[in-house]
């Protein structure tokens, strides 16, 4: 009786497998890669943008689909990329490294996309690498900040295939330590996320502090696991440990929470001098709205109100009038990506992942966040963000960066080779 | 160092209060119904959004927003019990666990799609946004809050589990349901009052932790869900005072291991949710077996 | 015709993917991949939850110890792969052991919880020690050295070659369920699902019985932790989190618990219906609650179950008959 059951059963799988073949998309027999040999741009510039859209950072995906969608519009409507449309498809990426590789295999192989855009996480973004090498297509990460992916994954291990258009860790450790070595404080501490991003810009922090002002010392830490609602005890060990500064790189919803709790806990009053490196993310900005206190050092990936021209105010405003939102820094890096992109593939003349790269290695680029220029060796944008400490403007319902410091970023970022003397900041 | 114990103190306090208000509708279900409800996280986050949304359309009253939010939650709750959960009761835990997971899916992204992806801010509490003066350091008025709220929430659990009419029927029911039937008790609607009654509490929870986290995110309740399952465990599962007695304890675990232990982890929380499963499984509080 | 129909069902899965990987599009062979991994993952966990009624929370840890095993043995030892895999099989089933002495002392919600307390320690162990595991980061660069055996080299660079691999992993793994499942081991596992008091008054030892199912089904874990590293080239912590814990508890029961074959449908239905789903909708966690709220509700014994009975091949779904009384 066992048998007789199995074989129905078996036939019953074999079906659904068909079936499930059969459904995943019509390139099952197609043949890809065909354009990938002519020379000319042939059918439309297809970008595959996966972000995380569903949980407590889903707003972060919401503002990535909000600039990378403005910016297809824009290129549509004018003459498109080389004169082909483009097209693009996002997916959530869950901040699930296997998720993410599923995610571009599906764009590449079975949509069909040229180009890859998007990732959050410095986990996902590593695990791409490799992918993006086996698939042979340009992955533009525009939010994921690990220095790892640029300085092992792209100019160690050669993997050509990776860009980012966004800051790294850099602008979070190195620049806040040139910040940091012109602020009277002379001891500092950290209350930081408990995983690699949080553990590398502290240590980055301290060892560039360290080289730019003798007398400094770090007195204390405390790291606030991934998805932690109460800061409190975080903040009470901080206040006995009562350093001079405080330096976060809590971000997002936690730094909202973390930055309210303080507040009630009277943290700014203690500790006269704080620096929040991604505090000046919009998210962040208009969730605490006036209760982000006066004079906090923040930064971020980009700030609508830096560069205080012509182009960033116009693209500010369009932004604006298109989204009724001020525009989050991964709205300006995924809006960037379509047209650093779009100049990349107007110069190669094709779509061609190799002379894509080719045209992508050293390009400059104006966007709203200003000059971009892809370093050559790791593929990283080089292009300035400032450091601002925060005021009240009667012109905005939050705060904004008042006094502007800049860190350049060829004097922050490292620069490869990546090892040895003179590869670390200050130079 | 007085001052900072007793700060550590206090906020661990505030925060095993927390835990204990969503953990208390998850440990009375639990005690009744035999469910272990995933969902339990969700009914939070519903809290805390119906909350939100409420006091908005109320001029910005919190308490009227508290009183309604909840309510709302409960018509789903209820909603779930009747039309679905009743029909797994029998069957095997891993049907149940995954009728809740579902919910928890559906409601996930219905939250992201009705409120949208980003997170939104707290409310402000009238005469409970300030901080008082502790020996020198400030520690938030609605903390204290939330210290007072959670034993008078247990303490009107206990009444009315120990004092009604009402009440004597759930403990009946949750002890032997067969002889509650047989008493002319309606089991059924009888377990869909439960189920609501500990919905509502996870809603209020939901409601209550939004000015004390400061922000609402989609899958907010993912985080909480876990919190409350340890406590429900070390407390012995389907024991209220347990459960209580479980959130300070986790509570002030992580206050001072934060503090005091630079390495300190949730990896002493699962341990010890470990040993008390290993060694007394019917929780601190617990009746032996 | 019984006795032909064994190997009959085995050559047609197996003709079946063999050509999924000779003629599918290179992401079809992915997702066949994703499919076959998931699937023996579930298989092995089916013979705990399915056979002894076990519901456990913690099995994402033995996934995680085969993935991370399988990467570290790359790293410091040998890249060979099969070493690699049975590296990981290996931390698998030692990490179930010393998980599964504990955990096997109770049932039910108790035993639920306990993994899902050992679980999470294991979890927070992969995160914290960052020095070993890579914290959040994980371990990148796993690649798939050939299989070198004897005189022959067999490269696994490509995925379509890895795929097969893959493949032979799971057909094995097939025959082996199927084995324990008939074997005298198995019969007294469902026996104890049935009534745990009559298996012990026959003098059998429940704890004994009930480890050797937990330690059985964590290498199979393992060894779809050790797949899953060189599918990837990396390990991620969450693959020791409790959410993936919840994915072969889901796939049985879409697929059918007290079916041999649910597992393997269930794994086929989710992963398919996820990627279909995210086809047309950014919402894709509504639409599959949703469809999962309708296998529930409408398939009691799992998809496989149901149509079984349907067919009315079988008079219940679940195959009761099997137990130590027949």
């Amino acid at each position: 009786m066992e048998t007789k059951g199995m074989t129905r059963r078996e036939f019953v799988k074999a079906g659904l497998l068909t079936a499930a073949a059969a459904s995943l998309g019509a390139g099952v027999f197609k043949p890809t890669g065909l354009w990938a040999a002519t020379p000319t741009i042939k059918g439309p510039v297809k970008l595959g943008y996966q972000a995380i859209m569903s949980g407590a950072l889903a707003g972060y995906g919401e503002f990535h689909k909000m600039g990378v969608q403005m910016a297809v519009d824009e290129i549509n409507a004018d003459k498109g990329i080389a004169g082909v449309k483009v097209e693009v498809d996002f997916r959530d990426s869950t901040l699930k490294a296997d998720e993410a590789i599923k995610n571009a295999r599906y764009f590449v192989d079975s949509w069909g996309a040229d180009f890859l855009g998007g990732i959050d996480s410095s986990g996902q973004a590593l695990a791409l690498a490799p992918v993006m090498a086996e698939l042979d297509r340009i992955l533009m990460v525009t939010h994921a900040a690990t220095e790892k992916l640029t300085e092992q994954q792209v100019f160690k291990n050669g993997i050509k295939q990776v860009f980012r258009i966004s800051t790294p860790t850099y602008q979070d450790g190195n620049a806040a330590a040139f910040i940091a070595k012109d602020i009277p404080a002379k001891t500092w501490a950290t209350i930081s996320p408990k995983y690699e991003y949080g553990y590398t810009c502290w240590e980055m922090f301290k060892q560039t502090l360290g080289k730019l002002k003798k007398d400094v010392s770090f007195t204390g830490e405390s790291w606030a696991p991934f998805g932690t609602t109460d800061f409190r005890p975080h903040i009470n060990t901080i206040m006995d440990a009562a350093p001079d500064g405080l330096y976060s790189t809590e971000w997002a919803g936690e730094l909202i929470t973390l930055v309210k709790q303080a507040n009630q806990a009277g943290l700014f009053q203690k500790i006269k001098h704080v620096m929040f490196p991604v505090g000046a993310a919009m998210d962040v900005l208009e969730g605490l709205g006036q209760e982000l206190p006066e004079n906090i050092w923040i930064s971020g990936r980009y700030f609508f109100l830096y560069p205080a021209d012509n182009r960033n105010r116009a693209w500010v405003a369009a932004f604006r009038s298109r989204w009724n939102h001020f525009p989050a820094y991964v709205s300006e890096t995924g809006y960037s990506t379509l047209f650093a992109l779009k100049k990349a593939i107007e110069a190669a003349g094709s779509k061609d992942t190799a002379k894509v790269v080719q045209a992508l290695e050293g390009m400059e680029i104006d966007t709203p966040a200003g000059r971009r220029v892809f370093r050559k060796e790791d593929h990283q944008a080089m292009y300035d963000v400032p450091w601002g400490l925060t005021k009240t403007d009667a012109a905005f319902p939050f705060k904004v960066m008042g006094k502007q410091v800049m860190v350049r970023a060829k004097e922050c970022f490292n620069r490869p080779p990546f090892e040895g003397a003179g590869t670390k900041p200050p130079f | 160092m007085l001052e900072s114990i007793v700060h550590v103190c206090l906020a661990g306090l505030s925060i095993g209060m927390f835990i204990w208000l969503v953990a208390s509708g998850l440990t009375l279900i639990f005690g009744v119904l035999k469910v272990l409800n995933f969902a339990h996280g969700t009914f939070y986050m519903l809290g805390a959004y119906l909350c939100y949304w409420v006091l908005g359309r109320m001029g910005e009253n919190f308490w009227l927003g508290l009183a309604i939010g909840p309510l709302v939650v409960c018509a789903a709750g209820f909603l779930i019990e009747r039309f679905f959960l009743r029909h797994v009761y029998h069957l095997a835990l891993p049907y149940q666990l995954l009728l809740t997971f579902a919910f928890v899916l559906i409601f996930d992204d219905a939250v992201k799609i009705l409120w949208g992806a980003g997170s939104l801010g707290s409310p402000n509490v009238p005469g409970l946004s300030g901080s008082i003066s502790i020996l020198g350091r400030n520690f938030p008025l609605y903390s204290l809050f939330m210290i007072a709220v959670g034993p008078l929430v247990a303490l009107a659990m206990w009444t009315f589990l120990e004092r009604t009419w009402w009440g004597r029927i759930i403990r009946a029911s949750s002890s032997d349901r067969e002889m509650a039937a047989a008493l002319g008790v309606r089991v059924p609607a009888l377990y869909t009052a439960v189920f609501v009654l500990g919905t509502w509490l996870g809603a209020l929870g939901g409601g209550l932790a939004v000015p004390y986290v400061g922000l609402l995110t989609p899958g907010m309740g993912e985080a909480i869900i876990i919190d409350a399952f340890v406590v429900a465990v070390i407390g012995g599962l389907g024991s209220l005072k347990g459960a209580f007695f479980g959130a300070l304890i986790i509570g002030l675990l992580s206050s001072f291991g934060t503090r005091f232990l630079p390495t300190f982890d949730m990896f002493l929380t699962f341990i010890l949710m470990a040993a008390v499963l290993l060694w007394r499984p019917q929780g601190f509080f617990g009746e032996a077996k | 015709m019984r006795r032909y129909a064994l190997p009959l069902i085995a050559c047609l899965i197996l003709a079946g993917l063999v050509l999924v990987g000779i003629l599918g599009s290179r992401f079809t062979v992915y997702i066949t991949m994703r499919v076959m991994i998931l699937a023996i993952f579930a298989l092995g966990y089916n013979l705990l939850l399915g056979r002894t009624g076990l519901l456990s929370f913690g099995h994402a840890a033995f996934f995680a110890g085969g993935s991370y095993g399988a990467a570290l043995f790359f790293i410091h030892v040998n890249r060979h792969p099969l070493l690699c895999i049975a590296a990981g099989i290996a931390l698998a089933i030692v990490l179930s052991v010393i998980i599964g002495f504990f955990c096997v002392r109770h049932t039910e919600i108790y035993f639920a919880m306990l993994t899902l307390a050992f679980g999470m320690m294991v979890f927070s162990l992969i995160w914290n020690m960052r020095e070993i595991t890579g914290g959040d980061d994980g371990l990148v660069g796993i690649a798939r050295a050939p299989i070198s055996l004897w005189l022959v080299s067999i490269s696994l660079a490509k995925p379509s070659h890895y795929y097969f691999l893959v493949m032979a992993f799971f057909m094995v793994s097939l025959a082996l369920v199927y084995v324990i499942r008939q074997s005298p081991l198995g019969l007294i596992l469902s026996g104890i699902r049935e009534n745990d008091k009559r298996i012990e008054f026959a003098g059998i030892s429940l704890k004994n019985y009930r480890l050797a199912a937990f330690v059985i089904s964590g290498g199979f874990a393992g060894l779809a932790g050790a797949l899953a590293t060189f599918l990837n080239s990396n390990t991620t912590p969450f693959s020791a989190h409790w959410t993936h814990s919840a994915e072969p508890v889901l796939v049985s029961l879409i697929g059918g618990l007290q079916t041999f074959m649910g597992p393997v449908v269930g794994s086929l239905i989710y992963v398919v219906l996820r990627e279909v789903i995210e086809r047309f909708t950014q919402n894709w966690m509504l639409w599959f609650g949703i469809i999962l709220l309708i296998i529930i509700m409408g398939f009691r014994g799992g998809v496989v179950g149901s149509m079984v009975s349907l067919l009315g091949l079988k008079n219940r779904p679940d195959e009761r008959s099997e137990g130590v009384s027949a």
